[in-house]
């Protein structure tokens, strides 16, 4: 992978070319620490100011309390924002997952009629503008809407997986044809002869081996819920971190530290999971990326 | 009877692959091509805050259309969104490809724990949850002292009053802005197709060039950059797409005020703030949309052409 | 060949079962009757042995109507009334949703002292920061039933809310109970209403003094003693604000002659216009009203201030915590054009670097009472009133109030009678007092202002000694603990003078769109961007480009030529 073997330069280059990448890396790396950092200050460290930073844990304390404000404020129950927020990521997630692996062996593997046109096709909803379709989805959302109250709750939490995740399922589809592309039909072959019905051949056979595919998709589909914000904020009912960050800034009275822990404590799962699959989703998104 | 019934299901047969496609031809069908067309529908009617009992069924033939392009001629704020979408797209885009492209090729000549470190640092403007994205950079940008590029350039003696780049600095200033936040994210994806292409490329010609004494620049220009050829289109084309479309990771920014309204709103923006914010007007929102949605299917149609995408579509691997 | 014949039949029968899966739960959700199974009820009504009541008519008595109204609940099944709460608003003001909260155990006490087996149940308590955002989400979700039962914001809203149909409207019920609003302010009232008919009862108000420095007065030589009787005279104009901030800085007192608040969420400079004897609304034609010659004066003003360097250029984008408040505290500037909550914020949040021990602080009640004299806003010139401006916020009801309740479509009258009574006793004298004192807002009602003056109520107070319950008790007590003095209630008392004078932002549809207009044009001449008379004309141009708000404005007057100032 790397030409050590053959180096006939200097160090000196790989340094000049790491040092240029790291310059262009600051404004990002500089953004996300002084966010974290705020979280333990007192005040926002924004600046390089020594004298803004004044350790305090009062941010987290008053974070997990569920109070928004350091005096007064209503308690919230940070345990169901937190939940709701967790429960659209997963829910994406699965719905992503389980409709890229059904499609995306279909379109792999079985010649139906109009199967290139339909490929065309995801590929071309990359170019419908989000903003007009929300607007779309949003008028069936309000024709659809249950009357019976005890069921819209549900619903908006239902709705708004499946919406989000009907973005994610072009390119999940593409992502897993991809990867069922890659396994040798004989193994498939093999288990149709011997009288397993397609489901089962789907189910048994050709699923444990596209595991990483899967694995890639989940992740995405993960992340894609957890980070939203303009679909929660359109058709949830419930707060999630993403909403309630957006409902208490830059009104007059946020105290911004508070905003700094929610939002750091936001920002972790991303974090974690970039760190424990940092290889998976490199390998999968470069394997995925198939002519 | 049952004989009829299992030819019945024998024709079915044939349309088994409807078992596993039909999740995804709903899903489709109910969250991309219905919008669409309801969104045709509603820009015919006067359609606002909501109120479809009041006004969806009522219908003002063009009225909308001709609104809009009222607006453009008489109102210098929505004639800003256009220049603005232009040059947000065209600037981002330059920067998305040769970002990628630096990146890609950069993490290639050097050492392998310190690009992968790199490759997935670079990934965190797309995978963080925009909402800590975007407070991220409100500090970063703030038009006073205490915002972070404003300190560093008052310590480092270069201005000597905070600047406020996202509201006054007119245009480029709230231009600069969200291209800078946009380009932060659409890098990656660059970055990620063409290490894909470079890994593609066979290690022998690189070799044998570094043998030769190439450096790393004579490198990529002779023999990297040519062979990712239908990369740098794919992303290319793919990014111009997603640019067109994009509003999520701007929509804080202005609400929060970091930036003009004018001129840090896109098109695509402008759609959802006029349907779900500020006047709440959806028959208006969903004219400028239907426009942006023929713009958007036409350059989509010409770059699945250009990429040659139906030529790739091979037979499937295995069918009885 | 066998085998694929079985697998088909497999498929085929596959398909059909989640067919009709996929059927039957839609058929669920939508056939589900709405109302519960019937509850078991467990005192026979002893009253007409025919139809339940679905309505009651209310007297004007509230414990007899809320009996009546329980009464009449339980002998429709109903044992149980849930409602939710949207308000908005700084951290002290949780009132607005705690006060809903304290009239439901106020109400279930009562239903249970006369054997009424029903309670009211406050299902969510929503309560955020920014009151535009929660209209915005307000109007996005109350079509589907997703909006809180009460909804308490700014009277602004109303008329918008009211259009479409999305607050109730309570003229009706009101009427009845013509004593409790004879003891509104009268102005007030008229703020709640859209074309004559009332949507709301006021929760709060406010005005918008201006602030002086003592200290920094005491500097420059400005003599503080009845200079708020000479601004009610208009003896003190903006000319003389003009001239004493000048000598504040040349002099080095400050830094700054005049800050003032920001964005256009808070369009309250437009007080400028009302001080130079201009209007904003027309009601006979029901149109916002652009007074070019009071905008001119206004923006010239502003334009002024900003050339000379005694207001900050790029005011519009500072930052609340880091520089407008922490400016004012540290007397960093002569005169702010501030509101009535800043009092009690100071004393709250920590916008102080005490200089000796350089720690970050909240105000003392004391040290508020020392540094800050105020008044009214100064006329804009010779001739002219001085004003203040308001923005009440009020009690809304969802016209959709008790959905979440069984039987909705059939007792939705009683429900909505319910929810005004719910209203009503939210304007109970005490939850109006302890609202005001702990937030620094006005009173609404005679009542509550006397209340206010009531030191032993007022000490009561200050020990949680009063008649709440637990809940609203514990949400309040380290407000209460840190604003409940009597320094700040005689603040209060103080502006109570203020409401005489006061004006209100219309509450016309197209008038926020307007407001955001007047905001960008204050930062373009603030900046030196625009002169005023370009920036008026940039406001008529903005308006004149929607056809839509164009339709509903009248633009009067002309630009005066040779008007000066100071």
């Amino acid at each position: 992978m790397s030409l050590k073997d053959v180096e006939v330069r200097g160090r000196k280059i790989e340094a000049v070319l790491l040092l240029a990448i790291i310059l262009a890396s600051t404004p990002l790396i500089i953004g996300f620490s002084l966010l974290t950092l705020s979280s333990f200050s007192k005040h926002m460290v924004t600046n390089f100011d020594p004298n803004s930073f004044k350790f305090t844990l009062i941010n987290w304390v008053r974070f997990l309390e569920g109070r928004m404000a350091i005096t007064g404020g209503v308690r919230i129950s940070v345990i169901n924002i937190i939940l709701n927020t967790l429960i659209v990521a997963l829910g994406v997630a699965f719905v992503t997952t389980l409709i890229g692996t059904l499609a995306g062996y279909a379109i792999s593997r079985m010649n139906f009629r109009y199967r290139k046109q339909l490929l065309l096709l995801l590929l071309l909803l990359h170019a419908f503008p989000g903003s007009v379709l929300i607007v779309g989805v949003y008028l069936i959302y309000i024709v659809t809407m249950p009357s019976n109250p005890e069921f819209i709750r549900y619903y908006s939490l239902f709705y708004v997986v499946i919406a989000r995740a009907a973005l994610e399922v072009p390119m999940a589809i593409w992502l897993m044809k991809g990867f069922f592309d890659l396994v040798p039909w004989e193994i498939e072959w093999a288990a149709i002869v011997d009288g397993a019905s397609r489901i089962k051949v789907w189910w048994k056979v050709m699923l444990p081996l596209v595991k990483p595919g899967i694995a890639a998709i989940m992740l995405f589909g993960f992340l894609a819920g957890w980070q939203d914000l303009i679909y929660v904020r359109t058709f949830l009912q419930e707060r999630t971190l993403a909403t309630f960050i957006e409902a208490n800034l830059e009104a007059e009275y946020s105290h911004m530290p508070l905003l700094a822990a929610v939002a750091t404590f936001y920002l972790l799962p991303t974090i974690v999971f970039f760190v424990t699959s940092q290889k998976l989703l490199l390998k999968v998104t470069l394997a995925g990326v198939k002519r | 009877m049952l004989y009829k019934l299992n030819n019945f299901f024998h024709k079915l047969y044939r349309f088994e692959a409807l078992f596993f496609l039909i999740p995804a031809l709903i899903i489709v069908f109910l969250f991309f091509i219905l919008p669409v067309i309801l969104s045709v529908y509603i820009s015919f009617t006067p359609l606002k805050n909501w109120n479809i009992g009041k006004y969806l069924g009522e219908i003002v033939g063009f009225n909308n259309y001709y609104r809009f392009f009222y607006m453009i001629q008489h109102d210098p704020g929505t004639r800003s969104v256009f220049l603005t979408t232009i040059v947000f797209i065209a600037v981002t885009l330059t920067i998305n490809v040769l970002g990628g492209l630096f990146l890609a090729l950069a993490t290639f000549f050097v050492y392998e724990k310190a690009s992968a470190f790199i490759r997935t640092l670079w990934l965190l403007p797309r995978m963080a949850p925009i909402a800590v994205y975007s407070l991220v950079w409100y500090y970063f940008f703030h038009a006073s002292r205490i915002g972070t590029l404003n300190s560093i350039l008052l310590s480092i003696g270069l201005i000597d009053k905070p600047i406020d780049i996202g509201q006054k600095i007119i245009p480029w200033g709230p231009w600069s802005i969200i291209i800078f936040v946009n380009g932060l994210v659409g890098v990656s994806f660059g970055m990620i197709v063409f290490t894909s292409a470079i890994n593609n490329i066979p290690k022998e010609l690189v070799i044998a060039a570094r043998v030769d004494g190439a450096t790393n620049w004579q490198i990529s220009r002779r023999i990297l950059i040519p062979l990712m050829k239908w990369h740098i289109l794919y992303v290319t084309t793919w990014q111009l797409l997603s640019l067109l479309t994009t509003y999520a990771h701007i929509f804080l920014l202005v609400k929060w005020n970091l930036v003009h309204r004018d001129y840090g709103t896109t098109w695509s923006l402008y759609i959802y703030n006029a349907a779900f914010t500020g006047t709440f007007d959806q028959g208006l929102a969903a004219a400028a949309g239907v426009i942006l949605v023929v713009i958007g299917g036409v350059l989509g149609w010409i770059t699945l052409k250009i990429l040659g995408f139906d030529r790739m579509i091979t037979r499937p691997r295995g069918d009885i | 060949m066998t085998g694929r014949y079985r697998a088909v039949s497999k498929y085929a029968v596959a398909i059909i079962v989640v067919v009709i899966i996929i059927v039957a739960i839609i058929a669920a959700v939508y056939m589900m009757p709405k109302e519960e199974a019937a509850t078991p009820t467990t005192t026979s009504p002893t009253t007409t042995p025919t139809t339940p009541p679905k309505a009651i008519e209310l007297t004007g008595d509230f414990e007899k109507d809320v009996v009546e109204v329980g009464k009449a609940l339980e002998a429709n099944g109903i044992s149980e009334v849930k409602y939710s709460v949207w308000g908005a608003g700084d951290p002290n003001s949780v009132m607005r949703v705690y006060g809903i909260v304290e009239v439901a155990e106020r109400i279930n006490k009562i239903w249970e002292e006369n054997g009424v087996n029903v309670r009211i149940t406050i299902t969510d308590k929503k309560y955020d920061a920014d009151f535009k955002a929660q209209y915005e989400e307000y109007l996005s979700k109350q079509p589907l039933g997703q909006a809180g039962d009460f909804f308490v914001n700014s009277y602004v809203f109303i008329s918008v809310l009211a259009k479409e149909g999305y607050i109730l409207d309570i003229t009706d019920y009101a009427n009845k109970y013509s004593s409790l609003l004879e003891d509104f302010y009268s102005t007030l009232l008229d703020a709640m209403k859209y074309k004559g008919r009332m949507y709301g009862l006021p929760q709060d108000t406010e005005a918008r003094p201006l602030y002086i420095r003592k200290d920094v007065a005491g500097c420059t030589g400005l003599d503080l003693s009845n200079l708020d009787e000479k601004v009610k005279n208009g003896e003190f104009t903006w000319s003389d604000v003009y001239n004493w901030a000048k000598q504040a800085k040349d002099k080095g007192c400050a830094e700054w002659g005049l800050v003032h608040r920001k964005g256009s969420a808070h369009p309250d400079l437009v007080q400028f216009i009302y001080a130079f004897g201009g209007e904003l609304y027309d009601p006979d034609e029901d149109k916002v009203v652009i007074d070019k010659e009071a905008i001119y004066k206004w923006l010239y003003v502003e334009w002024k201030f900003a050339r000379d360097g005694l207001l900050p250029e790029d005011i519009m984008a500072w930052d609340w915590a880091k520089q407008i408040h922490p400016t004012i505290v540290s007397g960093n500037t002569l005169f702010d054009i501030g509101g009535t909550w800043y009092w009690t914020e100071w004393q709250t949040k920590e916008y102080y670097t005490d200089p000796e021990t350089n720690e970050t602080r909240g105000l003392k009640p004391e040290e508020v009472k020392e540094w800050f004299y105020y008044t009214l806003f100064p006329a804009g010139e010779s001739g002219k009133q001085p004003v203040t401006l308001s923005q009440p916020f009020a009690w809304m009801i969802n016209s959709k109030a008790g959905q979440q309740n069984p039987k909705y479509d059939d007792l939705k009258e009683l429900y909505h009678e319910l929810a005004f009574l719910v209203i009503v006793k939210a304007s109970d004298p005490d939850i109006n007092a302890i609202h005001s004192i702990i937030s620094s807002h006005l009173p609404v009602r005679k009542a509550a202002a006397n209340l206010l003056k009531n030191s032993t109520w007022l000490d009561k107070l200050k020990n949680l000694e009063i008649d709440l319950c637990d809940e609203v008790k514990n949400a309040i007590k380290d407000i209460v603990e840190a604003t409940v003095h009597s320094i700040n209630a005689e603040f209060l008392a103080n502006v109570g003078y203020m409401l005489e004078y006061t004006k209100f932002a219309p509450s016309h549809p197209v008038y926020p769109k307007v407001a955001e207009f007047f905001a960008e044009a204050v930062d373009k001449v603030l900046r030196g961007e625009m002169d005023p008379e370009q920036a008026v004309n940039y406001i008529i141009d903005k308006v004149n480009a929607d056809p839509e708000i164009k339709a509903e404005v009248k633009i009067v007057g002309e630009i005066p030529s040779g008007w000066s100032f100071p």
